[in-house]
C-alpha cells in the first residue's frame, strides 16, 4: 500500500472537500453562498474580508470559502489557495465593461501552482437580468475553450432566484469525487 | 511417584466409562464449534448488504456495460440529433458506472477491480471514438492574431467601428455596439438633459457611460445601475432593487435608493443615498454622503416594486476598502453637513 493509497483512503473516509469561490466584486459570490445555504439574500453587504460556510451536501462535507473580490482584496486571494479541491469562478453576466478584467484575473489564477489540481466551475451569474450575456458569450469572452490545465464547466445561473446553483455544485462535486476518490 | 501411579490406577479403574465421557465431551465441543461458526456466518450475512457482494457488483456492472455498448452500436447510421441524444445518454451512463465502481471499491478484490477498470476504460475509448466518428469536432488551429479576429467579428456585427487599437478599446466598441439591444442607458453624451420612464427601465439593468455635464433623471425601479466615466453630472434614479456600481466618477451629484452601493475611483462627488445593506468605497477621495431626499410622483410605487425596506437606511455606514484601521474614520469620505445639503432638486 503506497502513501497515495493511504491518503486517498483517508480522504474517502472524511469525504470532505474545500471549495474556493472567487470573482470580481459585485459578481454575486456571497449571494450564491447564502442562497445555496438557504439564507436570506436581501441584506448582504459587500464582503470586507471573507465568509466561510461548512455544509453537508450529497454525503460530502463542503468547506466553502467566499473571499471578497474588491481590487484591494485580490492580492490576498493567494492566502486561500492551499489544498483547494474546487474553484468556483463567479461572473456578473451583465457587467460587459469588466469582462476583460474578469478574463485576466481568471487566467492569472489558473497559472497558480497551488490551484493546479483544482476543478474549475464558472458560474455565469445574474441570468435573471434582461441584459445578461448568455453563458456561451461568457465562455467566449473568458476564452474558456483555451483552458487545458483544468477540468472546467460553465453554468448559467441566478443567485437571486437560485436557478441552476444546485446543478453547478453537483457537477463540481461529481468531478472532484471522480478525481479524488477514484482508484488508480 | 506413588501418586502418579495412583492416578493411573484410578483412570484404569474407571477406564470404560472415562473413554465414553471424553468422546462425549469431544462430540459436544465439536457441535458447539459448528454452531458457533454457523451463528457467526449468519451474523455476518445479516450485516453485509446484498449490494456489497461481488456477484451483485459484477452482474450490475455487466448489465450496465452491455446497455452502453448497445447504445453506442446503435449510433452508427442514425440521424445527427438522435446520435447526440444517444451519446449524451451513454456519457451519463458511463459516468454513473464509474461512480458505481468507485463506491464499490472497498469490497472488491484487486482482480475484480482491475477487470472492471479495464472494461470501463475500453468503454470510454469506444465512446469517444463513436463521438468522433458521428459528430466530428471542429479542427483546432492556431490563429496568428486572435485580437484581430475578434475585432473583425465585432466589425461584422457593427459596421461603423468607433475605436481602433488597444484590446481594451476593442472590447468597448463591442460593448457599446451591443448595448442598445439588451441593456438600456446612455453613453457618450455631453451637456444634455435626459430622462427615462418607468416603462423603459423597470426591472432592467441600466448602464450610463461617458457622460459629461449631463442631468439625468431615471423614473422607475431598475434592477441594477452601472455608472462609469461620469464627469460633472447630476444623476437621480428611483429605487434600485440590487446593487449600484459606480466607477470613475468626478465632480458629480448622485441620488438613489439601493440595496448595495459599490463606489470605485471616484473623487469630489456627493451621494444622496438610501442603502438597505452597505455602501463601500475603494480608491476614492472626497466622496460625501447624505440621506436620499429626491422625490417624484411614483416613488412610493417604485419602492414597492424594488422590494427595498424604506425604514432601513444605512447611509452613514460606509466601508472604505483602503482604510482598514478600526476606530479611526476614513479620511476618504465625509457626511455632508445638514446646512449644505441640497433640498430642491427641480432647479
Amino acid at each position: 500500500m503506497g502513501l497515495l493509497t493511504i491518503l486517498k483512503k483517508m480522504k474517502q473516509k472524511e469525504r470532505e472537500m474545500r471549495l474556493l469561490m472567487l470573482g470580481l466584486d459585485n459578481a454575486g459570490k456571497t449571494t450564491i453562498l447564502k442562497k445555496f445555504n438557504g439564507e436570506d439574500v436581501s441584506t448582504i453587504s459587500p464582503t470586507l474580508g471573507f465568509n466561510i460556510k461548512t455544509l453537508e451536501h450529497k454525503g460530502f462535507k463542503l468547506n466553502i470559502w467566499d473571499v471578497g473580490g474588491q481590487k484591494s482584496l485580490r492580492s490576498y486571494w493567494r492566502n486561500y489557495f492551499e489544498s483547494t479541491d474546487g474553484l468556483v469562478w463567479v461572473v456578473d453576466s451583465a457587467d460587459r465593461l469588466r469582462l476583460e478584467d474578469c478574463r485576466q484575473e481568471l487566467s492569472a489564477l489558473l497559472l497558480e501552482e497551488r490551484l493546479a489540481g483544482a476543478t474549475l466551475l464558472v458560474f455565469a451569474n445574474k441570468q435573471d437580468l434582461p441584459g445578461a450575456l448568455s453563458k456561451e458569450a461568457i465562455r467566449e469572452a473568458l476564452a474558456l475553450d483555451n483552458i487545458k490545465s483544468h477540468h472546467w464547466c460553465i453554468i448559467g445561473c441566478s443567485a437571486v432566484t437560485g436557478e441552476n446553483l444546485l446543478a453547478g455544485v453537483d457537477w463540481l462535486l461529481d468531478d472532484i469525487a471522480a478525481r479524488i476518490f477514484t482508484a488508480d | 511417584m506413588a501418586s502418579v501411579i495412583e492416578g493411573n490406577e484410578e483412570n484404569g479403574f474407571s477406564g470404560e466409562s472415562g473413554a465414553v465421557r471424553i468422546q462425549e465431551r469431544l462430540q459436544k465441543r465439536h457441535q458447539a464449534r459448528i454452531e458457533d461458526a454457523e451463528r457467526r456466518k449468519e451474523a455476518k450475512e445479516s450485516h453485509s448488504v446484498a449490494e456489497e457482494k461481488s456477484e451483485y457488483f459484477s452482474s450490475t456492472f455487466n448489465r450496465e456495460r452491455a446497455c452502453i455498448e448497445e447504445l453506442l452500436s446503435s449510433c452508427s447510421g442514425a440521424e445527427r440529433a438522435v446520435v447526440t441524444e444517444k451519446l449524451e445518454e451513454a456519457t451519463t451512463k458511463t459516468l454513473q458506472l464509474q461512480k458505481f465502481l468507485n463506491d464499490s471499491m472497498q469490497f472488491l478484490t484487486q482482480y475484480e477491480l482491475r477487470q472492471a477498470q479495464a472494461a470501463l476504460q475500453k468503454l470510454q475509448t469506444s465512446l469517444s471514438e463513436t463521438k468522433e466518428e458521428a459528430l466530428p469536432r471542429k479542427k483546432f488551429a492556431f490563429r496568428t492574431r486572435t485580437k484581430a479576429a475578434d475585432k473583425a467579428s465585432a466589425q461584422d456585427a457593427h459596421p461603423p467601428p468607433r475605436d481602433e487599437g488597444t484590446p481594451l478599446e476593442t472590447s468597448r466598441t463591442q460593448v457599446d455596439g451591443a448595448a442598445p439591444a439588451e441593456q438600456c442607458g446612455f453613453s457618450n453624451m455631453t451637456s444634455e438633459f435626459i430622462t427615462k420612464t418607468a416603462e423603459e427601465i423597470q426591472k432592467r439593468d441600466v448602464l450610463l457611460t461617458h457622460l459629461t455635464n449631463c442631468k439625468v433623471r431615471l423614473f422607475g425601479s431598475p434592477s441594477t445601475l452601472h455608472l462609469k466615466h461620469i464627469d460633472g453630472c447630476e444623476i437621480l434614479c428611483g429605487p434600485v432593487s440590487s446593487s449600484v456600481f459606480v466607477d470613475n466618477c468626478r465632480n458629480s451629484v448622485l441620488a438613489f435608493p439601493c440595496q448595495q452601493l459599490r463606489t470605485h475611483n471616484t473623487t469630489d462627488t456627493q451621494v444622496y443615498l438610501h442603502v438597505t445593506s452597505r455602501a463601500i468605497i475603494e480608491d476614492c477621495r472626497a466622496v460625501s454622503f447624505a440621506p436620499f431626499t429626491w422625490s417624484y410622483p411614483t416613488l412610493e410605487e417604485d419602492f414597492t416594486v424594488s422590494g427595498l425596506d424604506r425604514a432601513r437606511n444605512n447611509w452613514t455606514e460606509v466601508d472604505d476598502f483602503n482604510w482598514l484601521a478600526a476606530g479611526i474614520p476614513s479620511p476618504n469620505w465625509t457626511v455632508i453637513p445638514e446646512a449644505d445639503r441640497k433640498a430642491n432638486w427641480d432647479s
